[in-house]
């Protein structure tokens, strides 16, 4: 494998943003999670739980519900009073539409998907129509007095439960009148003087009403009479959210402590047919305010403060017991926010609204396996660029000479032309770029750093050559059919020839740079990708996927190589299939053809093509035996996936030259440290 | 026997003095009268001398005094009264009109002079959008950060419609964005006063971290110890300093 010097780098101040709002679509079995910057994804869940899109955030779009209506439709609602409906297909917002009611709390959308009820800060309830390219506003219902901060339509369409401070009122659709005013108690048995907030609603069938408050308690009302029945004090603080499953037999409501709680709808005695809500299941996986969940039919969903989102499959409902019904925890991004410049050695590292370029240290001491050699020069923080506006950057690239810096927000692209002299640097503007290169999904510059590829929402990918003062626009390669449906990825290859680019259903298409045109397309396959990269020398396109396969393409030849055959034919090992984080980058090695290097968040792996592959029986993970063993033992448990896991959780891991490599890792201790303050947890002795 | 102070005898009042005036004078008469009679058999009462305290020996009668002259005097107060109100009021209505002049005056000596500000407010704001340069101090960046935020708030301004071909300018009211931003701005306030205000149990994540530390057998340091954000400026300054006195020593020492 060869010795290796590893750049650790961990001033990467990588921050997710807290989780606001979650919203499942049983159709797609998809999952949309809005955070608190304004970023909505959507995630796969039959995908292995991919990323495989997102919308960037916006500084003045505090989101503050979420919801799916017929037709995947998506559509949002927050702070500054808009309800944004958007578009899945071309990856951008299509419209904004201001409510007129001030700052919107609640969305909800009807079990049959034709209206939209919005809640706003005035109080009011606001009934939107769907049309099939807008939203038309119908009519208010009954003003009220506090701001409505939960919604929940009744199935059947005729009743809708809103909560406010201190009241929740069940209105009738049709008239739009308040029937029932239904007073919180402010505290469990008890007086207080803080308002209790209901924080969320749902309305069963039967016309319970379960409510969730600021004072810990989960309260099933009747709205027919409008009277209490039950109450559950759960929680020492506020009882945040709550979703229902689509049978109603069971709910998950999540806390502030981060406890997320899970209640069914059991039988009173066995045997017989009253039942009752029970609280069954109380599952501790986040360390902060627990702000939303979700319920899918076989899985519960949450997420918060914590930034983690915990998809926790439930056991009675999962029919296989493999490892997919295992705790998923998705906490550090599917995509990649570094990009490296291997000449200077230097690192860009892309945040909300600004990026930061960094120069890595230097050493001059050597030592052996495993030492900590120190610097002699530390890592040095060149440039903070600033990107003005308060939209989110979506993507952005540092060419490989260290010369060019791109970033893309969605209304603006912006290139800079670096210069180094002795220890300084200094930046220009490259000023009037073309609008077309707005909003791009991707950015690549080549290896000689003269051209640069964009790949835009819309589908198209722009080749531009980039000369001393300014560019060239050279070329736009249309997507050939259909439109795109997942994250797009560029790979060109070292000699500058071939440009592959994923993100269509029909698979990785490879353009001939030389002769602008489109060379051939990887067959598709049904996981999106996760992961491309071209090799040096052989020109073979290595695939990444999200189910963990790994193809490998030769694009002279337009097939799969001997190798990827032969791996397909055997499989890969099933630990390696368990894996739960995607493979986010590839890299190889310039004097070694036979090695791929790749990486996800809990390991890195070096594969060496000319070595067996390992079968189900044989161990994966084996690191280096200790050199007692005997060589005939160690050629025998050799096989081609050489794995390591020193370094985790590893943001970004590329290959500087040949004897070093850098890793960017990213504790988790070190965000959960910079994260707003949890909720007090009172231990005996402390 | 009673002893009765011998007492001047008092005619009973005329009848036009009766309205007011007549009527303490009639109760005194009253008095007289009463205290005249021998009280029966009782025993006796001090005597009240208030009546007729100061004029006691003196045999003139009281004063008269008409009633139109009282309510004479009477308005004459009131008026004496409303007209120093009156004076006061405007002595200090006067003394605030000064002050606000004298405010103004000192305000307007503070900007700049109003040439130049009509200036400026023509001057076009093409010139805002600079680009931000090499910023390696934080000073700098924060002081991007405000120019950054005023420019935007400049731009906000002086948003308006314009005739020209490539570029496209939004109509805005500002008083609309205003109060939009004011219910924004209240609506955070109120899910931070509700999720992280008082009454609210929370602590600090370092806190909260170290519990497992204090609750283990052995017991530890909290999760985060070290305080790496105290004295960054001092820090800086130190490192400064190293550095120039290095360079300064190597330069001596090579002398």
């Amino acid at each position: 494998m060869g010795e290796f010097k590893v750049h650790r780098v961990r001033f990467f101040n990588y921050i997710p943003s807290g989780i606001r709002c979650v919203a499942y679509n049983n159709q797609s079995n998809r999952l949309a999670v809005s955070r608190t910057d304004g970023t909505v994804e959507i995630y796969n869940l039959s995908a292995n739980y991919f990323q495989e899109k997102f919308f960037p955030g916006h500084e003045s779009r505090s989101t503050e519900a979420l919801c799916w209506a017929e037709g995947q439709r998506l559509f949002s609602a927050g702070l500054n009073g808009e309800i944004i409906e958007y578009d899945l297909q071309a990856l951008n917002i299509k419209y904004a539409t201001d409510a007129f009611g001030g700052p919107i709390w609640s969305l909800t959308a009807n079990p049959s998907g034709t209206h939209l009820l919005v809640g706003c800060e005035d109080g009011s309830v606001k009934l939107f129509q769907l049309t099939p390219d807008k939203i038309q506003f119908e009519r208010n219902f009954d003003r009220q007095k506090n701001r409505i901060l939960s919604l929940s339509w009744h199935p059947s369409g005729t009743h809708v439960a809103a909560g406010s401070i201190d009241y929740i009122n069940v209105f009738d659709v049709k008239s739009g009148s308040a029937i029932h005013k239904m007073k919180v108690d402010r505290q469990y048995m008890g007086m207080s003087k803080r308002q209790c907030i209901v924080w969320g609603v749902a309305f069963l069938s039967d016309g319970t009403v379960i409510s969730t408050d600021s004072a810990g308690k989960v309260q099933f009302w009747d709205s027919a009479t409008g009277t209490l029945v039950k109450s559950h004090l759960i929680a020492n603080a506020d009882v945040q959210s709550i979703a229902v499953a689509d049978q109603e037999d069971s709910f998950v409501v999540g806390t502030a402590e981060g406890t997320v709680f899970h209640f069914q709808l059991v039988p009173v005695a066995s045997g017989s047919t009253e039942k009752q809500w029970v609280r069954t299941k109380p599952f501790q996986h986040h360390t902060h305010d627990v702000r939303t969940v979700a319920h899918s039919p076989t899985a519960l969903i949450s997420g918060g403060t914590d930034t983690h989102l915990v998809i926790r499959p439930l056991m009675e409902k999962v029919e296989v017991k493999n490892y997919d019904a295992a705790l998923r925890k998705i906490t550090f991004p599917h995509r990649r926010l570094i990009s490296c410049s291997k000449k200077r050695q230097l690192l860009l590292f892309q945040f909300a609204h600004h990026l930061e370029l960094w120069r890595l240290g230097s050493t001059v001491a050597t030592g052996k396996n495993g030492d900590t050699l120190p610097l002699s020069k530390n890592a040095d923080h060149l440039l903070h660029l600033k990107t003005k506006g308060p939209e989110n950057i979506i993507c952005s690239c540092v060419s490989p000479c260290g010369g060019w810096i791109a970033c893309s927000t969605a209304s603006r692209f912006f290139l800079y032309r670096l210069s180094y002299e002795r220890d300084n640097i200094s930046l220009k503007r490259v000023s009037k770029m073309p609008a077309f290169l707005r909003s791009a999904v991707q950015i690549l510059f080549s290896e000689d750093s003269a051209k640069l590829f964009v790949a835009s929402s819309q589908g198209s990918l722009h080749v531009i050559q980039l000369l001393e003062g300014g560019f060239k626009h050279l070329h736009t390669f249309q997507p050939p059919s259909g439109t795109v449906e997942a994250m797009c990825l560029l790979a060109v290859s070292p000699d500058g020839n071939w440009l592959a680019a994923s993100g269509t259903s029909a698979g990785v298409h490879v353009y001939s740079v030389k002769h602008l045109k489109l060379h051939c397309t990887v067959p598709a396959y049904n996981f999106p990708v996760s992961a491309i990269a071209i090799a040096p020398n052989t020109n073979n396109l290595v695939i990444a996927h999200s189910d963990q396969q790994v193809f490998e393409y030769s694009i002279p030849d337009k097939q799969y190589t001997e190798w990827s055959r032969t791996v397909q034919k055997q499989g890969f090992h099933y630990l390696w299939l368990q894996r739960d984080t995607p493979i986010t980058h590839i890299s190889f090695h310039p004097k070694r053809p036979m090695h791929i290097l790749l990486h996800d968040t809990y390991m890195f792996c070096i594969i060496d093509k000319s070595l067996p592959l390992p079968n189900d029986k044989t161990l994966l993970y084996n690191p280096l035996p200790p050199t007692s063993e005997s060589d005939v033992v160690r050629r025998r448990t050799a096989h081609a996936f050489k794995i390591s896991k020193i370094y985790k959780p590893l943001l970004f891991m590329d290959l500087l030259d040949e004897g070093t490599l850098v890793a960017v890792e990213r504790p988790l201790d070190d965000i959960i440290a910079q994260l707003p303050p949890p909720i007090k947890k009172k231990k005996f002795g402390t | 026997m009673v002893q009765l102070r011998p007492r001047p005898s008092r005619a009973p009042a005329p009848a036009e003095a009766m309205v007011d005036e007549g009527q303490a004078a009639s109760e005194e008469a009253e008095l007289g009268l009463r205290l005249g009679q021998p009280s029966s058999g009782a025993a006796a009462e001090p005597l009240e001398e208030d009546e007729d305290a100061d004029g006691e020996w003196d045999d003139e009668a009281p004063d008269e005094l008409t009633f139109a002259n009282a309510q004479a005097e009477a308005r004459e107060e009131e008026r004496r009264v409303r007209e120093s109100a009156r004076r006061d009021k405007a002595l200090l209505k006067e003394r605030r009109k000064r002050r606000e002049e004298l405010f103004i005056e000192q305000k307007k000596r503070k900007l700049l002079p109003d040439a130049i500000l009509e200036q400026l407010a023509a001057a076009p704001q093409a010139t805002v959008k600079k680009l931000p340069g090499k910023q390696k101090e934080a000073t700098l960046q924060k002081k991007k950060e405000c120019e950054k935020g005023s420019d935007s708030k400049k731009v906000k301004v002086q948003k308006i419609q314009s005739v020209s071909q490539n570029k496209s300018y939004v109509a805005l009211r500002l008083k609309d964005q205003e109060l939009r931003d004011a219910r924004q701005q209240a609506a955070k306030a109120f899910l931070q006063q509700a999720l992280y205000g008082p009454g609210t149990k929370r602590t600090t994540v370092n806190k909260f971290l170290s519990l497992d530390n204090k609750r283990s057998p052995v017991k530890k340091a909290a999760a985060q110890f070290l305080n790496d954000t105290w004295g960054t400026q001092r820090k800086q300054n130190a490192k400064k300093f190293k550095r120039r006195w290095m360079i300064r020593k190597m330069k001596t020492s090579k002398k």
